[in-house]
């Protein structure tokens, strides 16, 4: 796994997962794995941080989770995005990319 | 925001939250562990290296779990309230869809809950709330308990003062004598005030402070120290307009000078309740007469001293005081017992205010069936809505929350108009209840009253709520789709409402017999022959200021002109006076004396009787029969060979066998050399003394001339109007001394009525609850048989339709009342004598077993029963056989 000096905001890790469940309902492993094979592994982002973010976000009535079976019949956790979620993802990305659009902007003038 | 969600999982506990955490993470790593075999890893070190990997695995675990668990607690409130709010709007639609039913039962409630707030005020403000002074629990009233047991508060000088320089266990012990004072001056009216003598450290030890100026400082209450007064707001606002300058300034209180030093505010002037205080001073002749006891004590426990230890210490100084000086104490005391300041107080009033709280607590429980039994007829009419409700999943506790809800609903709508009623009706109880309630002036509507209402209500929502709901919700929903709609459970709520009649009839009768005892018993008292005609007689009282009228010269001269003004006024037929011998008084003097020629009886065991004086027409004033001999006529003046008159039962006590006309009785005393007694030339009728209930005891008249002394009570006959008479009376006293104040000036008829107020008070209020719980009983009885009818209409139609006539129904439905009735009334019959066993001491010649009263309640209740039995059962003697075969009705 190749290192990386980026370090993930915690309302970075937020606006991944609420962008990851925008596709559906997903358990916590797939979620992690997505945002892995996304952005190929160049985010290092933990589990421990993922799985405390999803319970923050769960809490904060932005996703909601209900169990349910996995793809191998296993009881699973799945978080699904409820609709205040969606308005914040919404706000969040175009949030995201003003700044990155600003610190492009810096950066390829200088 | 929360999603709304149609139906929700279960709550969590917090160990379900921590299991659900554990097994999500669970589910990571091993998939996690999977992935890395399938990569490669060895199957035995995947597992490791997938929780390596994960992070901080321990502290995730714990903040999930934490954040999990909050989130059940809060969503568990935000549901609770939720519902709660819903139950409360659905509780409040569905009792205005039937405002009949709704009004009965907050009118009921109001009515419950009024009256017992009411009564709760009077009792908690008499009797429960604290005395106005630091620490009141640790103040008491020492008591000397005498050979004989009984106990006397009252002290002599030298026993207070040692019993003060010797008791430890006392931080402090006050003197307190109440009595009148004479005020004068100010340019106005002179005035007679409650007033109390007491010792410089008697504010002190009660922890009293003042409202502006000080107290008694520590040397004021020496022989020689300037004279000081500490007076009452009341006094400070009536005769100096609240003017601070009152401090310092001087009043003239019984012809003496006083600087008056600080003002006492209003609810602190207790126990004295005088208007103006002054230093009880003990002179040098007051130190030596230890016999001359006539003071009371108030001491204050010292830190850390316990009631027994005081007591204990106490009874051994006042043994060794008997042991010192037997000649004033053996005889008084032989020992030394302790009661509260509080309990004595209020300890003649807090057993009847007790057994009225007792009796409106009935009433309140007689409300509550009544309205339970509303519920209970208005939730089989709602069987069919309960029903669906539990089809669509609504559990037993569900429901049962919901329908106590409404009953909240009720009891605190019934519970604030129980307020507005018992506002109004404690100003009512105030002005009616008898003077001698000590702190009726601090009885209303605060905080604690306030608060005690809620509580109340909420209670009382429970207590008529609570049984209806787990009845109602106890629904078989199979046998009520089997059945139809026509009740399942009929025949257990019948049963149910049936026993509900037979308690509150019990009640009611246990409340019907309390009150029979106290108005027959009050009737009994009407009765009694006071020994006097009040018709027309007008008294007032005249304190003669020993400063003035220093001799017996001066009274004689003060009484012969007094006497000879009054009775020159218009419509006055005869005017006389007595020290001492006022009827319904409760100045008593009681005096030993023997009779001339007998062996003189050995010393501690003379005879001894009631002493006091009149003048000549005292006797043909009040209307007291001279049953033989003669009353006393202006010839027995001083120096005239003395006389007396004795009362008959003097008479029957003391001359039993022989005529007392012409034997002389010795009161054992000189006056000038002279022994005071004299030859008995009449016998008076007897007359009640201090209360109409008690028994006239001997008693023994001197003529005021040959006996003058300075408390007079006056009495007027006259045709006119007591208002009239007594303001020509108050004119013709000022004529004579402008500085005498003219007290308890009042008509005989008013101090007759006053003697029996206490008694009617609680007669009438006793009376009251019975009247309302009667109406409630017949209300809830009424309320039972025409549901009953209702259900049987059908049965009823069959009847009739075979010939039974409509009297016949009549009587049938009529004795069903009568039975629920008979059963209420054998059931309280036996509760009322048990209940009312606590009454006899309220009772005047009345047995609290008297049978006539119990018979007398049960026909009552009866009548009552069938009369509220019969309404339905007309109702149902009209039924048309054939609409009610066609179920039509």
């Amino acid at each position: 796994m190749p290192k990386t000096s980026l370090d993930l905001m915690q309302g970075t890790v937020a606006v991944l997962i609420l962008k990851t469940l925008s596709w559906g309902a997903m358990h916590g492993y797939d979620i992690s794995r997505s945002i892995r094979q996304r952005s190929d592994g160049a985010l290092g982002l933990e589990d421990a941080a993922l799985y405390q973010a999803l319970h923050r976000l769960e809490r904060k009535g932005w996703i909601h989770a209900e169990w349910g079976l996995s793809e191998n019949n296993r009881r699973a956790k799945f978080y699904q995005l409820t609709p205040d979620g969606r308005s914040a993802l919404q706000a969040e990305v175009s949030t995201w990319r003003s700044y990155v659009e600003a610190v492009s902007k810096v950066l390829e003038t200088a | 925001m929360p999603r709304q969600r149609l139906f929700r999982f279960p709550w969590r506990t917090a160990a379900q939250v921590a299991a659900d955490v554990d097994e999500e993470l669970d589910f990571h790593l091993e998939l996690m562990a999977q992935e890395l075999v399938d990569e490669g890893w060895p199957p035995e070190g995947a597992r490791a290296e997938a929780v390596r990997r994960f992070g901080d695995l321990e502290g995730t675990r714990r903040v999930c779990r934490s954040l999990d668990t909050r989130k059940e607690t809060q969503m568990k409130w935000t549901e609770s309230l939720g519902d709660f709010g819903q139950d409360l709007r659905f509780g409040g639609r569905q009792l205005a869809k039937s405002p009949g039913f709704t009004l009965v039962a907050i009118l009921t409630l109001a009515l419950g809950i009024g009256a017992t707030i009411s009564v709760f005020s009077v009792v908690y403000g008499v009797v429960l709330r604290s005395l106005p002074w630091t620490e009141p629990e640790r103040l008491v009233r020492p008591l000397f308990v005498s050979p004989e047991g009984e106990e006397h508060g009252a002290f002599s000088a030298p026993n207070f003062v040692d019993l003060r320089a010797q008791s430890r266990t006392l931080s402090g012990l006050a003197g307190v004598n109440g009595g009148t004072l004479n005020l004068s001056g100010l340019g106005a009216e002179p005035e007679r005030l409650p007033a109390a003598h007491v010792t410089a450290n008697y504010f002190d030890v009660l922890g009293v402070r003042p409202l502006a100026g000080r107290t008694f400082a520590a040397d004021e209450d020496r022989p020689g120290a300037p004279r000081v007064a500490v007076i009452s707001e009341e006094l400070w606002g009536r005769r100096f307009g609240r003017d601070p300058k009152v401090i310092g300034q001087s009043l003239t209180l019984s012809g003496q000078p006083y600087t008056v030093v600080g003002v006492l505010a209003r609810g602190t002037q207790l126990p004295s309740g005088a208007d103006v205080w002054v230093p009880l001073v003990f002179s040098e002749q007051d130190l030596r007469q230890r016999g001359a006891v006539y003071f009371a004590a108030i001491g204050r426990l010292a830190p850390g001293v316990s009631w027994e230890q005081a007591r204990a210490e106490l009874e051994v100084i006042a043994r060794r005081l008997a042991q010192q000086y037997p000649d004033a104490n053996a005889g008084y005391m032989k020992g030394m017992t302790l009661q509260s300041l509080q309990e004595n107080m209020t300890s003649d009033t807090r057993k009847p205010l007790l057994i009225l709280l007792g009796a409106v607590a009935s009433v309140l429980l007689i409300a509550c069936v009544n309205v339970a039994n509303l519920l209970l007829v208005r939730a089989a009419a709602r069987e069919g809505e309960i029903v669906i409700r539990a089809a669509l999943g609504a559990g037993r506790a569900r429901i049962v929350r919901q329908l106590l809800t409404e009953s909240l609903v009720l009891s605190l709508a019934g519970g604030a108009a129980g307020v507005a009623l018992a506002a109004w009706v404690t100003k009512m109880l105030v002005k009616l209840a008898p003077r001698e309630i000590p702190r009726l002036e601090e009885i209303g509507l605060d905080g604690t009253i306030l608060l005690f209402a809620l509580g109340l209500s909420l209670l009382t929502g429970l207590l008529f709520g609570l049984a209806p709901a787990l009845q109602t919700s106890r629904t078989d929903l199979s046998g009520v789709i089997r059945e139809g709609t026509r009740g399942s459970k009929g025949r257990a709520a019948t049963r149910a409402r049936g026993a509900l009649v037979v308690l509150e009839m019990a009640m009611a009768v246990v409340l019907l017999a309390g009150a029979g005892l106290l108005i027959r018993s009050f009737a009994r008292l009407q009765q009694v022959d006071p020994g006097f005609n009040p018709k027309g007689v007008v008294t007032f009282n005249l304190e003669l200021p020993a400063s003035k009228y220093s001799d017996d010269a001066k009274l004689r001269t003060f009484m012969a002109g007094l006497l000879e003004r009054l009775e020159q006024l218009p419509g006055v037929s005869s005017a006389g006076a007595t020290v001492y011998g006022m009827p319904l008084d409760d100045q008593v003097n009681v005096l030993t004396f023997s009779v001339a020629g007998r062996p003189p009886a050995p010393p501690g065991k003379e005879d001894s009787m009631r002493i006091a004086n009149a003048t000549p027409d005292y006797f043909r004033t009040l209307g007291i029969r001279i049953v033989r001999g003669r009353g006393f006529t202006p010839q027995d003046r001083d120096g005239a060979p003395q006389v007396v008159v004795i009362t008959e039962e003097a008479a029957r006590r003391f001359f039993p066998h022989e005529e007392p006309l012409g034997k002389r009785i010795d009161l054992g005393w000189t006056v000038d050399d002279v022994p005071r007694g004299g030859e008995v030339v009449g016998i008076a009728a007897d007359f009640k003394q201090e209360t109409l209930s008690q028994k006239s005891e001997p008693q023994l008249y001197l003529p005021y001339d040959q006996a003058p002394l300075e408390s007079l009570a006056v009495v007027l006959r006259s045709d006119r109007d007591p208002q009239v008479v007594a303001a020509a009376a108050k004119e013709k006293v000022r004529e004579l001394d402008p500085d005498l104040p003219i007290y308890g000036l009042q008509s005989m008829a008013d101090v007759v009525a006053k003697s029996t107020a206490q008694s009617r008070f609680y007669m009438l209020l006793l009376g009251g609850f019975a009247v309302i719980s009667l109406v409630l009983a017949a209300i809830g009885i009424y309320g039972v048989i025409a549901y009953a009818v209702r259900q049987r209409t059908q049965e009823i139609g069959i009847r009739m339709a075979l010939g039974a006539t409509g009297e016949r129904v009549t009587r049938m439905v009529v004795s069903q009342g009568i039975v629920l009735a008979g059963v209420g009334a054998v059931v309280g019959l036996a509760a009322a004598l048990l209940a009312t066993r606590g009454m006899q001491s309220l009772l005047f010649e009345v047995k609290a077993s008297d049978p006539t009263i119990y018979v007398g309640v049960a026909a009552v209740l009866v009548a009552v029963a069938a009369f509220a039995s019969y309404l339905p059962a007309r109702r149902a003697a009209r039924t048309d056989p054939q609409l009610a075969l066609r179920g039509e009705v």
